[in-house]
């Protein structure tokens, strides 16, 4: 009798084991099935679009829903100078933080300061838009640009750079509202890294009589340089394809200029405001959804080349 | 009570001697745990130092209170006196580089700087002083050869110290802590993580340093304090039981409990 009972609940387990591992694997195929068909989706919704305009829509800076020409150099430049200026200002302060939390705070008041960075680093992208039109941009408009257009104004050059109507929308709050987004992305990746160094050879550092600034500087950050980069490379991939917080300040416009403070548009940004008057079918809609693509392929090689320098510090 | 009045005429014997570290009345805390009681003790200078017992008995927290590497960590802090050249290196006005400069610290394991063998060598020497190239070139020489590593990376000073063996890294680390000329080296079980034919190269190299440093080693190996040291320490749950000579502490022990260890009975 007992062996009866033995084999069949030993049957039924076996069963019920199968059943649950084959779930698991369409919970998995699910995965791979949306990631495959976003994809495709954007690649055929876009064909119309490269068909049309042929690779030269990669690179032609045009955007005229009247005349029905399209082309993404300018949202992707816009994208591509929000992101360099979002990244160079989110770095040291992500750096100073992470250095900071690692080497000076006091456990409790860096354990309160870990935990804002998290925390900064949940908050909703619409409200960092929201943040940005509400604070950053007054006074982008009001102080910032006026002192610029002052003092560096008459500069050759940097003329160019500051140059426009003190609107407070454009390139310059972009990339602004942006360092604030990623700045704690960044800053978490770096904490890590840096609490991955052997304490031993910190203090082989320490130990020679060196100052925090010279064991970071020559010790630590050699040690973690890669995965430094990978959560530099993290950020920028958050800040390519970020899309509320820019939107509400980038001032929507296709054009490319030496002004930072001139409004501008990114590839994510364009697609959020024109995509709602985009009739289906249209060449517009095509070329927004070939732009959706390009973004896609730029997140996915940044992201593939964070990993790749996180795994070999990790490994 | 400390071991000091139990060990009489040895221990006065050794007081007298010109001592590069006298440690007073030194207790030191984690947090709330008191992991050295009340240790008194004095390393003659230009002798070797072994400090032997137990995991957790405190050897390893007295290396780190005299380079000051425990300021590192908040909670940890030591009450008491270490006199080094004339100033208690407890006080809080003290520049750690400098005295860390002064006293040099090798590791249980090699840590090589993430760079090559030359700036391993020369990151230290070049936070306190500025030479010009030749003389650098001659400072990386001559600390290379004093620890026997100069015919073997002589030809290859620019590749990263991260090719070279455990054994030879250690002797690196060795290098890069006598670089900076310290009167005291400090030894936290520099041949832990060693091969019994590096271990004894750099027990070796122990012996030929003692002539120009003051050297405290912390070991676990009773065989490798008896080999290498002038003066054995004996501690035990934060207290220091006794010391005397490496030849008296092996053959004559005065207290049970010393007895008892270094014949393998606990530890």
């Amino acid at each position: 009798m007992t062996h009866d009972r033995d084999a069949s609940s030993l049957g039924r387990h076996s069963r019920s084991d199968q059943i649950f591992q084959i779930l698991l694997a369409c919970c998995a195929a699910a995965v791979l099935l949306t990631l495959g068909g976003l994809v495709l989706t954007m690649a055929f919704g876009g064909t119309r679009a490269f068909e049309t305009f042929g690779p030269g829509f990669v690179w032609h800076n045009v955007w005229n829903p009247v005349s029905n020409t399209y082309g993404a150099l300018a949202p992707l430049f816009g994208t591509l100078i929000t992101t360099i200026i979002g990244v160079a200002l989110a770095l040291p302060l992500a750096f100073g933080t992470a250095f900071w939390l690692t080497t000076m705070a006091p456990p409790r008041i860096g354990e309160i300061v870990g935990t804002a960075v998290q925390l900064l680093a949940a908050v909703p992208s619409i409200i960092f838009g929201m943040w940005g039109l509400f604070v950053i941009k007054p006074i982008m408009a009001r102080d910032i640009q006026p002192f610029l257009t002052h003092h560096l104004g008459h500069v050759p050059v940097v003329r160019q750079i500051v140059h426009g109507a003190p609107f407070g929308y454009g390139l310059m709050t972009g990339g602004i509202v942006l360092a604030v987004m990623i700045t704690p992305f960044i800053a978490a990746v770096m904490r890590d890294v840096f609490m991955a160094t052997p304490p031993m050879l910190r203090e082989s550092a320490f130990g020679l009589g060196a100052t925090r600034w010279e064991v970071m500087r020559q010790v630590t950050l050699p040690w973690s340089r890669a995965g430094v980069i990978g959560g530099i490379v993290l950020g920028m991939g958050r800040a390519l394809g970020e899309t509320m917080a820019v939107t509400f300040v980038i001032g929507d416009s296709n054009r490319i200029g030496w002004s930072l403070f001139a409004p501008a548009n990114t590839v994510a940004s364009l697609i959020a405001l024109e995509f709602p008057e985009s009739p289906a079918g249209s060449i517009k809609l095509a070329s927004l959804l070939a732009l959706g693509f390009i973004l896609m392929l730029l997140s996915f090689a940044s992201l593939a080349v964070a990993r790749l320098l996180l795994r070999e510090r990790t490994a | 009570m400390n071991a000091y009045s139990m060990t009489g005429s040895t221990m006065d014997a050794t007081m007298t001697a010109d001592a590069a570290l006298s440690v007073r009345n030194l207790s030191f805390f984690y947090g709330q745990t008191e992991a050295l009681k009340n240790i008194t003790l004095d390393f003659p200078k230009g002798c070797v130092t072994a400090m032997i017992g137990p995991s957790g008995c405190g050897k390893s927290t007295l290396l780190r209170v005299f380079n000051r590497m425990y300021d590192l960590y908040p909670g940890q802090r030591a009450t008491g006196e270490v006199m080094f050249d004339g100033v208690n290196l407890l006080e809080s006005g003290v520049d750690l580089n400098q005295l860390r400069a002064r006293i040099g610290m090798v590791f249980q394991k090699p840590t090589p700087f993430p760079m090559s063998i030359y700036d391993n060598i020369a990151f230290g020497v070049r936070l306190h002083e500025r030479l010009s190239r030749r003389d650098m070139d001659h400072r990386v020489e001559e600390v290379l050869t004093r620890v026997a590593l100069w015919s073997e990376v002589r030809d290859r000073l620019r590749s990263p110290a991260s090719g070279l063996s455990g054994g030879q890294q250690q002797r690196l680390c060795i290098a890069r802590s006598i670089a900076t000329k310290p009167e005291v080296l400090l030894l936290d079980e520099p041949t832990s993580a060693l091969d019994p034919i590096s271990t004894a190269r750099i027990e070796e190299l122990l012996d030929e340093l003692k002539d120009h440093f003051t050297i405290a080693i912390v070991t676990h190996n009773m065989q490798q304090a008896a080999r290498c040291a002038d003066q054995v320490a004996f501690f035990y749950l934060g207290e220091l039981i006794e010391m005397d000579s490496a030849d008296r502490l092996f053959t004559a022990p005065r207290l049970k409990q010393t007895q008892d260890y270094i014949t393998g009975r606990f530890g």
